[in-house]
C-alpha cells in the first residue's frame, strides 16, 4: 500500500562566514564634513562631488585582512543632521570604535568635535576607541583649521589624529586600519586582564610589531 | 521631550529610506548569530570530549582533554594555567610566538570570546549591565517600528493581518516587555511616530511627492540613490546570504590585491568553505559593483546597442568540484556612453537560475576600452549533478560615472549538454554578445522563486530493470518502490515586507487512481531563503504508477492563529501537463523528472522554478 513518511534530512551545514571576527564602527560628525564620502571611498573606492545628506543611518560591510585575520567590518555611516540624532545615538552602544570627523575648511564642524566626543562618552562603552579625522585636506586653500589645532584637540581628548581626504584618497584606508588595530589592542587587553595567567605574556592578536602609519597628517 | 518632536516629524519617505537599512542590518545580524552559534557548539563539543563518560572512572592520571592516560615519569602531563587541569603534551596550544601555553579548551575558549565579540559585550556590560548581547539598536528600532506601524506603513501587498498576528506571538511579546536597557522613551517615540505617520498617510497628499524625491531608484538623476549603499531591492539579496544552498558554495573570486599569505588564505578557505561576505568580497575589487548590481537585476540600467564578442573558456575541476569560467577578453564592444565614446567594461556571471548575489561573479573593471583584456577566472563551487540544471549567464557591463551601469550584451550557455570531460570544449572560444534574452520569460510567467530538490526512486534490487518497469503491462513488477524527495531549500521567494518568511513545503503525490499522498515539512521561521533539508518519502509506489502520477510541491508562508497560510509558489513534476507553467521551465523540469524515474537509486538534483 502506498504511504508517505516525513523524515529529517541531515546534511552538513554550510558555513558562510568566511571571516574571523566582526567589528562595528561608527562614523560621526557634523553634516557635510564628508562621512559618507569617506566611507564610499574606503568601501567602493568611489567619490562624488554631489552632496546628498544622509537620511538617518546607513552601513556598509567590508572584510579586510589584517594581522593574519579576516575582519569583517560593519561600518555605520550616521547622519550629521540634528533631526536624526535619536536614531544615530542608538547605535553608539554597539560600536567598538568611532571615526569622529570634522571638515578642515569648516570651523563650526571643528568646534562641534567636543560635543560629539561627549556623545560618545555618554552613549558608548568606556573603552570606545576614537580616531579624530580632519577631512577635506585636499582643500588647502580653504583651510581654516590648522593641523596643529587638530592634533592638539585630539591629544586633549585622548584620540588619535589623522588628516584625510575622501576626494583624493588620502589617509582613508590608513584611518580604518589604524582604528581596527587599536580595537584589536583593546581586545587583547580585555582578554588578558580576564585571563591573569597571560598578563605580561602577550599573545593572540597582538599588534606590537605594527609600525605607525606612514604619515598621519596630510602631506598636501 | 525635544527628541520626541524630532522623531515624530519623520516623514514616511524618510522611513522608506531607513527601513531597508534596518532590514539589511538584520540580515547581517542573522548571519552573525548563526556563526556565533556554531563557534559555541564547537567549543562545547571540545569540552565534552574531555568530560567524564558514564561508567568510566575518572582516572586521576589522565589528560583532562583527551582522556589519554598519563605516566608517572614519562609523559606526565602538565597543568594548564588557564583551567588548572592536567593535560598531555598533545593537548597544548602555543599561541603566537610565546612559550605560554593553554590547553585546547582554554585556547578555544579564548578564541571564541574573540570571534564572537564576547569580549566586547563583557566590557560593555561594565557600563551597561542590563544590555543584552544580541539585540542591536537596529533590531530594537525595527521591532518597535514594526510592532506599531504595520497597518499604516507596510504596503498592502502582503497580508497585513497575518503579519501583525505573527509579531504579537508570545515570544515577541516577551521580548518587547523586556527592553533590556533600551531607552524606553525611544520606544514610546516610535509609538508617536507611527501614530503620526498614520495620520500622514491618510491625509497628506504630498507624501507621494516626497516619495519620489527620496526614491531609491538609481535612474533618478540625483545622487541619492547611488549614495545609498543598497537599494530596497537588495534586502532580499542580503537576506539570501543567511542560508545559501550548500550545493552552490561560492569561492570568492581571486583578489590579487589582498595582502594575504597564500598558505593562510588556503587554510581559511578550507576551514570555511563558503562564499566571501556579500558586501565586501574582502577587498576593493568593485564592491561598488556588487552594491548596485541588485538594481541591474531588476532592470534599472541603461542599454547600449549590443555589438561584439566575449572570449572565454569553461572548465570543470572534478577534484575541487568547481566550475571555472576563464574570461579572457572582449572585442568590438559597444560604447557604454556612445556620445562620449566612453567604455569601462567588466564581465559579470551568474549560474542561472540562481540570480542571487551569492551566485554572482565579476571581473575587474577595465578603463576606456572597447577591446578589454581581463584574463580572470571566476569560480563556482557546484556539484557535478547540479551543473546539468544550470545555465551560465555571462554579461558585459559598462561602469559609468556615479556608478551608472550600461548593459553591453550577454551570452547564455546551457551547461546541460556541455561535455566537461572533453578537452576541446575547454579551449577559449569567442561568443557573440546578444541583447537581454530573458525579459519576456520573466514577465510572461511570474517567477516566484526557485525550489531546489533532490529526488531518487528507490527500487529493491532486481526490479530496477527499466524495461520491466516502463511497460507496466500485465503483472506489476513490484509495488514497493519508494520515491525519496529531499526538499533542500528555496530562494528568491516573495518575502514579506520585513524581508522574511515562516515557510514550509507541502508535497502532494497524486497517483493514477487519484489517491493523494500528502506530506509537509516543518516550518522554518524568519528566513528569506529557507533551507529545510527535509525529506519526503513516498512508499509503495511503482515506477509505472509514478509515470502517471504528478507531484505537486507548494511553498507556503505560515500564518498564525488560523489566518490562512499564504501560497508563495508551486512547482509540478510528473505526467500531467502544467497548464500555467512557462513552456521553457516546464519542459526542463519534465526532463529532470523523467531522469529521476529512469535512473532508479540515483539522486537527481533539480532546481524548480516556482509559479
Ligand atoms: N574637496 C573635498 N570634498 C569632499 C571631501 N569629502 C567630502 N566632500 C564633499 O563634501 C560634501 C559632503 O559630503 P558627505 O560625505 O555627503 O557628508 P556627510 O558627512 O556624510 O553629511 P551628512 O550625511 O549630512 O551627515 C559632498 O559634496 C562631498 O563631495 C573631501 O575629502 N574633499
Ligand atoms: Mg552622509
Ligand atoms: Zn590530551
Ligand atoms: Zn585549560
Amino acid at each position: 500500500m502506498a504511504s508517505a513518511t516525513d523524515s529529517r534530512y541531515g546534511q552538513k551545514e554550510s558555513s558562510d562566514q568566511n571571516f574571523d571576527y566582526m567589528f562595528k564602527i561608527l562614523i560621526i560628525g557634523n553634516s557635510s564634513v564628508g562621512k559618507t564620502s569617506f566611507l564610499f571611498r574606503y568601501a567602493d573606492d568611489s567619490f562624488t562631488p554631489a552632496f546628498v545628506s544622509t537620511v538617518g543611518i546607513d552601513f556598509k560591510v567590508k572584510t579586510i585582512y589584517r594581522n593574519d585575520k579576516r575582519i569583517k567590518l560593519q561600518i555605520w555611516d550616521t547622519a550629521g543632521q540634528e533631526r536624526y540624532r535619536t536614531i544615530t545615538t542608538a547605535y553608539y552602544r554597539g560600536a567598538m570604535g568611532f571615526i569622529l570627523m570634522y571638515d578642515i575648511t569648516n570651523e563650526e564642524s571643528f568646534n562641534a568635535v567636543q560635543d560629539w566626543s561627549t556623545q560618545i562618552k555618554t552613549y558608548s562603552w568606556d573603552n570606545a576607541q576614537v580616531l579624530l579625522v580632519g577631512n577635506k585636506c585636499d582643500m588647502e586653500d580653504e583651510r581654516v583649521v590648522s593641523s596643529e589645532r587638530g592634533r592638539q584637540l585630539a591629544d586633549h581628548l585622548g584620540f588619535e589624529f589623522f588628516e584625510a581626504s575622501a576626494k583624493d584618497n588620502i589617509n582613508v584606508k590608513q584611518t580604518f586600519e589604524r582604528l581596527v588595530d587599536v580595537i584589536c589592542e583593546k581586545m587583547s587587553e580585555s582578554l588578558d586582564t580576564a585571563d591573569p595567567a597571560v598578563t605580561g605574556a602577550k599573545q593572540g592578536p597582538q599588534l606590537t610589531d605594527q609600525q605607525a602609519p606612514p604619515h598621519q597628517d596630510c602631506a598636501c | 521631550m525635544a527628541q520626541d518632536a524630532s522623531l515624530s516629524s519623520f516623514q514616511e519617505s524618510e522611513w522608506e529610506v531607513i527601513l531597508p537599512v534596518l532590514y539589511r542590518d538584520r540580515a547581517v545580524q542573522n548571519v552573525e548569530e548563526e556563526r556565533i552559534r556554531k563557534l559555541k557548539t564547537r567549543l562545547q563539543q571540545l569540552r565534552w570530549r574531555g568530560a567524564k563518560r558514564g561508567g568510566q572512572e575518572y582516572a586521576e592520571k589522565s589528560c583532562a582533554r583527551c582522556r589519554r592516560a598519563l605516566g608517572l615519569l614519562l609523559n606526565r602531563g602538565a597543568v594548564c594555567q588557564g583551567c588548572s587541569h592536567r593535560v598531555c603534551s598533545e593537548c597544548r596550544v602555543f599561541p603566537g610566538r610565546t612559550r605560554v601555553w593553554r590547553c585546547t579548551v582554554c585556547y578555544e575558549g579564548r578564541n571564541v570570546r574573540i570571534k564572537t565579540g564576547e569580549w566586547f559585550f563583557e566590557e560593555r556590560a561594565k557600563k551597561f549591565p542590563t544590555e543584552g548581547r544580541q539585540e542591536t539598536a537596529g533590531a530594537r528600532l525595527l521591532q518597535s517600528y514594526q510592532e506599531l506601524s504595520k497597518i499604516s506603513v507596510v504596503p498592502p501587498t502582503p497580508p497585513p493581518l497575518s503579519e501583525s498576528w505573527c509579531s504579537s506571538s508570545p515570544g515577541r511579546l516577551q521580548e518587547l516587555s523586556q527592553p533590556r536597557g533600551f531607552n524606553k522613551s525611544v520606544e514610546n517615540l516610535f509609538l508617536s511616530v507611527t501614530t503620526h505617520m498614520k495620520k500622514l498617510s491618510k491625509s497628506q497628499n504630498d507624501v507621494t511627492s516626497d516619495k519620489q524625491l527620496l526614491s531609491t531608484s538609481p535612474e533618478q538623476g540625483t545622487g541619492r540613490p547611488e549614495r545609498r549603499s543598497q537599494s530596497d531591492t537588495a534586502i532580499n539579496v542580503t537576506a539570501r546570504k543567511i542560508s545559501a544552498p550548500d550545493i552552490l558554495q561560492s569561492l570568492s573570486p581571486e583578489s590579487p590585491k589582498r595582502p594575504a599569505n597564500p598558505v593562510l588564505k588556503q587554510e581559511n578557505l578550507l576551514s570555511h568553505p563558503t562564499p566571501g561576505p556579500l558586501f565586501s568580497g574582502g577587498s576593493r575589487q568593485g564592491s561598488l559593483i556588487s552594491i548596485n548590481s541588485a538594481c541591474t537585476e531588476i532592470g534599472n540600467f541603461d542599454n547600449a546597442d549590443v555589438t561584439g564578442e566575449v572570449e572565454l573558456a569553461l572548465r570543470y575541476c572534478f577534484k575541487t568540484r568547481s566550475l571555472e569560467v576563464c574570461i579572457k577578453s572582449c572585442r568590438n564592444l559597444a560604447y557604454g556612453e556612445e556620445r562620449k565614446k566612453k567604455c569601462n567594461p567588466y564581465v559579470k556571471t551568474y549560474l542561472l537560475p540562481d540570480r542571487s548575489s551569492q551566485g554572482k561573479r565579476k571581473t575587474g573593471v577595465q578603463k576606456n576600452t572597447v577591446d578589454p583584456t581581463f584574463q580572470e577566472t571566476l569560480k563556482y563551487q557546484v556539484e557535478p549533478a547540479q551543473l546539468a540544471t544550470r545555465r551560465l549567464q555571462v554579461s558585459v557591463w559598462h561602469l559609468g560615472t556615479l556608478a551608472r551601469r550600461v548593459f553591453l550584451g550577454e551570452v547564455i550557455i546551457p551547461l546541460a549538454s556541455w561535455d566537461f570531460g572533453d578537452s576541446t570544449t575547454q579551449a577559449f572560444r569567442w561568443h557573440p554578445l546578444r541583447a537581454k534574452a530573458e525579459k519576456h520569460e520573466d514577465s510572461s510567467s511570474p517567477n516566484h522563486g526557485e525550489l531546489t530538490v533532490r529526488a531518487k526512486l528507490v527500487l529493491p534490487a532486481g526490479t530496477s530493470k527499466l524495461q520491466e518497469a516502463q511497460e507496466g503491462t500485465g503483472e506489476e513488477p513490484s509495488c514497493d518502490g519508494q520515491l525519496c524527495l529531499v526538499v533542500l531549500g528555496a530562494q528568491n521567494l516573495p518575502v514579506r515586507s520585513d524581508g522574511t518568511l515562516n515557510s514550509f513545503v507541502k508535497g502532494c503525490l497524486t497517483l493514477p487512481d487519484k489517491q493523494k499522498l500528502r506530506l509537509k515539512s516543518p516550518v522554518l521561521k524568519k528566513q528569506a531563503c529557507p533551507q529545510w533539508k527535509h525529506s519526503f518519502v513516498f512508499n509503495g509506489v511503482s515506477p509505472a504508477q509514478l509515470r502517471q502520477s504528478s507531484l505537486e510541491l507548494t511553498v507556503w508562508d505560515q500564518a498564525a492563529f488560523g489566518v490562512s497560510d499564504r501560497l508563495l509558489g508551486e512547482a509540478r513534476l510528473g505526467s500531467r501537463e502544467d497548464p500555467a507553467g512557462g513552456a521553457g521551465s516546464g519542459s526542463h523540469s519534465k526532463l529532470q523528472w523523467q531522469k529521476v524515474l529512469s535512473s532508479p537509486n540515483l539522486w537527481t538534483d533539480m532546481t524548480l522554478v516556482l509559479h
